[in-house]
């Protein structure tokens, strides 16, 4: 659609782009806000991502992602709402203006305030009071050939008592030059919700891959939250999971694999605000080659709340001696009022024991390797409701050992 | 082509440290040969390196299996050869089901060079049915095979699944680890039955163990004694019952005196 570069464009610009898709004059003047926050800021210190190789103001070409939906319809009858984000500004616009922008700060940073500048569809993804859905609903970003920069946003509000899995995926073809994936994911879980979501990064070569991504929880909402990141060439993902409510839990569970000369940074943050709320925290990373990956976890519990249990884990398996992985979990308590917290970090190479007693059965190094790799990732594998996408993860997985 | 498991000479270490010390034994095919030794006499160390562990490094002599010295082999090639080795401590692997881990196993000793796997892999009717009957024979619950591998497992559970593996690989020589350290009485007769069941003109054991227990079930033809890195004595099951009267002492004693 816009055949501009990033320094093609103004304030203006960015609102007449608004006003000519038909957005609501209120989404307009968010976007300038954030332009103008944009043009002005220097890039955010990010010390372990290399992006030295995006020059966002060659970046061409933005527009909408590809798209694709895969739902049951018939849901649509109970009031379940799965549509493209940019038709729902037409059909869903009060709900939008009410949650957009709440979860994921806006002008935090300079890529922050790219992403809500430069937006453009996604999908909006609503589910009414007491509606228990039962099958998986699926979104599938990619990034269409000759576009170098997409910037999709995923809405999600789940109603008290309801129930739902998303399955939220990016992939693409490898690139020939860096290409940019900026998305924004925020969902909320209203008082007795269970949300279950999968976001899976699996982007071809070439893709940097800057998302943010925020959990809201009320009271008694429970949330299993599985993230999973094996594309692109850089990732930086921060994400987080607020426990607003009292009562709220979550279960995040995580695996990244860093191979070849990757750089996949994953930021998950445990917010503790409610009282008596739960959360725990478990991820696993591989790093292969020259692979990098950060896991820059943290706990943080606030003051106003009470009785909390969290852990935070993380597990690292090294398949190379030359990749590396950074692991910095924090634990910021300021409360007295806490029942359990703590986490753990392990890291290591392929265990010899386990290896000598698979080969005892006359299975190759090769093969018991690959299937120790794939039983270190499987808690959060097991947690894919999709075979065929597990198939296809367990696939690419393999491919990078 | 003989079954025989000869070892001639072999010394090994562990880093610096010498732990056998010219083992010389020779198992016959088809027979159950019982091992029996004092604590740190190299018993497990032996088993071990029989069955490939890269830990050890051997220093000296060689170990013959149908007539082919298998050091040179890694130790899924000797598995496949017909070896097997029953562990001691079965270590776990999480996230492998047991089901999954046995049918890799089945696969890769069906699996034929130059051949498409596809080809020799064991049908999923044919594993299930194996699978299921080789658990009922060892008094396991079908969910065990959904289970991870040895995760968890108590120590009876994980003696068993050594011997269901065992049970479905058909070795030709297994050889067991202390396969009756942290079992009680039931779960000793449940693994001794197993091992029985195989144990025959199509598979000879060489049965490790310190203490004569296991060997009222598992009945050797041969017993041979351990101690510091050598194979002091060889004879038949009346040894055994010697060296539980009398104690390794008096093996030692016996020992001094000759030299």
């Amino acid at each position: 659609m816009n055949s501009l570069t990033l320094k093609d464009l103004t304030a203006d610009s960015v609102v007449a782009t608004s006003h000519q898709l038909g957005e609501p004059a209120w989404l307009g003047e968010r976007r300038r806000d954030a332009w103008e926050l944009f043009a002005k800021s220097g890039p955010p210190e990010w010390r372990r991502s290399d992006l030295s190789g995006l020059v966002p103001d060659d970046l061409a070409t933005f527009t909408s992602p590809g798209i694709t939906l895969e739902w049951d319809q018939a849901l649509a009858a109970q009031g379940v709402v799965f549509k493209p984000l940019q038709e729902a500004l037409a059909s869903h616009e009060a709900l939008i203006q009410r949650y957009m922008d709440t979860g994921v700060a806006p002008l935090e940073h300079k890529f922050s305030a790219m992403r809500a500048a430069l937006w453009r569809d996604g999908v909006l993804l609503y589910v009414p009071k007491g509606v228990a859905v039962e099958s998986p609903l699926r979104v599938r970003y990619s990034l269409p050939d000759g576009v170098s920069a997409t910037f999709p946003r995923t809405l999600v509000i789940v109603e008290a008592n309801a129930s739902v899995t998303l399955v939220e995926e990016f992939s693409s073809n490898d690139q020939p030059v860096s290409a940019l994936a900026a998305p924004i994911s925020e969902l909320f879980a209203g008082p007795g919700s269970q949300l279950r979501f999968v976001s899976v990064q699996h982007w071809g070569a070439g893709v940097y891959h800057l998302g943010a991504q925020k959990l809201v929880l009320e009271n008694d909402a429970s949330a299993e939250w599985t993230s999973i990141a094996l594309g692109g060439k850089l990732q930086h993902l921060d994400a987080e999971t607020t426990l607003k409510g009292n009562g709220s839990s979550v279960n995040w569970l995580g695996a990244t694999f860093a191979n070849g000369t990757q750089q996949l940074l994953t930021a998950p943050w445990l917010r503790h605000v409610g009282h008596n709320a739960e959360s725990f925290m478990q991820f696993k990373t591989v790093v292969n080659d020259t692979g990098y990956s950060v896991f820059d976890g943290m706990i943080k519990i606030e003051h106003e709340s009470a009785a909390t249990s969290t852990r935070l884990e993380e597990h690292a398996l090294h398949l190379s001696p030359n990749a590396r992985n950074d692991s910095i979990p924090g634990l910021k308590i300021n409360t007295n009022s806490v029942l359990k917290g703590g986490h753990a970090s392990t890291s290591g190479d392929v265990d010899d024991e386990q290896l000598f007693y698979m080969q005892a059965r006359g299975i190759s190094r090769a093969d018991a390797k690959r299937m120790i790799v794939m039983g270190f990732f499987s808690p959060a594998l097991d947690s894919i409701p999709l075979a065929g996408l597990r198939e296809e993860l367990e696939s690419i997985i393999e491919q990078k050992i | 082509m003989s079954n025989d498991l000869e070892i001639r000479e072999l010394q090994a270490s562990i880093g610096d440290k010498p732990i056998l010390k010219g083992v010389n034994l020779t198992v016959r095919g088809g027979s159950i040969h019982a091992i029996m030794g004092p604590n740190g006499s190299g018993k497990s160390t032996l088993a071990n390196i029989v069955a490939g562990h890269p830990s050890y490094v051997v220093t000296g002599g060689e170990i013959l299996y149908q007539g082919q010295n298998i050091l040179e082999l890694d130790a899924d090639e000797r598995s496949k050869l017909g070896l097997f080795l029953a562990f001691q401590y079965p270590v776990s692997v999480p996230g492998v089901s047991v089901a999954n881990f046995l049918r890799t196993a089945l696969n890769a000793h069906r699996a034929q060079e130059g051949q498409d796997p596809k080809k020799t892999s064991i049908p999923v009717a044919e594993f299930r049915k194996q699978l299921r009957e080789g658990m009922k024979s060892l008094e396991m619950d079908e969910g065990f095979a959904r289970r991870y591998l040895n995760e968890g497992f108590s120590g009876g559970e994980k003696k068993r699944l050594e011997i269901l593996q065992m049970t479905l690989l058909k070795p030709t020589m297994a050889i067991m680890d202390e396969t009756d350290s942290g079992l009680d009485i039931d779960a000793l007769r449940i693994v001794a039955e197993g091992v029985n069941r195989l144990a025959g003109p199509n598979m000879g054991a060489l049965v490790i163990t310190h203490y004569q227990r296991l060997l009222t079930y598992i009945k050797p033809q041969f017993v041979s004694v351990m101690m510091e890195g050598r194979i002091v004595r060889d004879g038949g099951p009346e040894l055994a019952l010697e060296l539980e009267e009398k104690g390794y002492d008096w093996l030692r004693e016996e020992l001094a005196e000759a030299a």
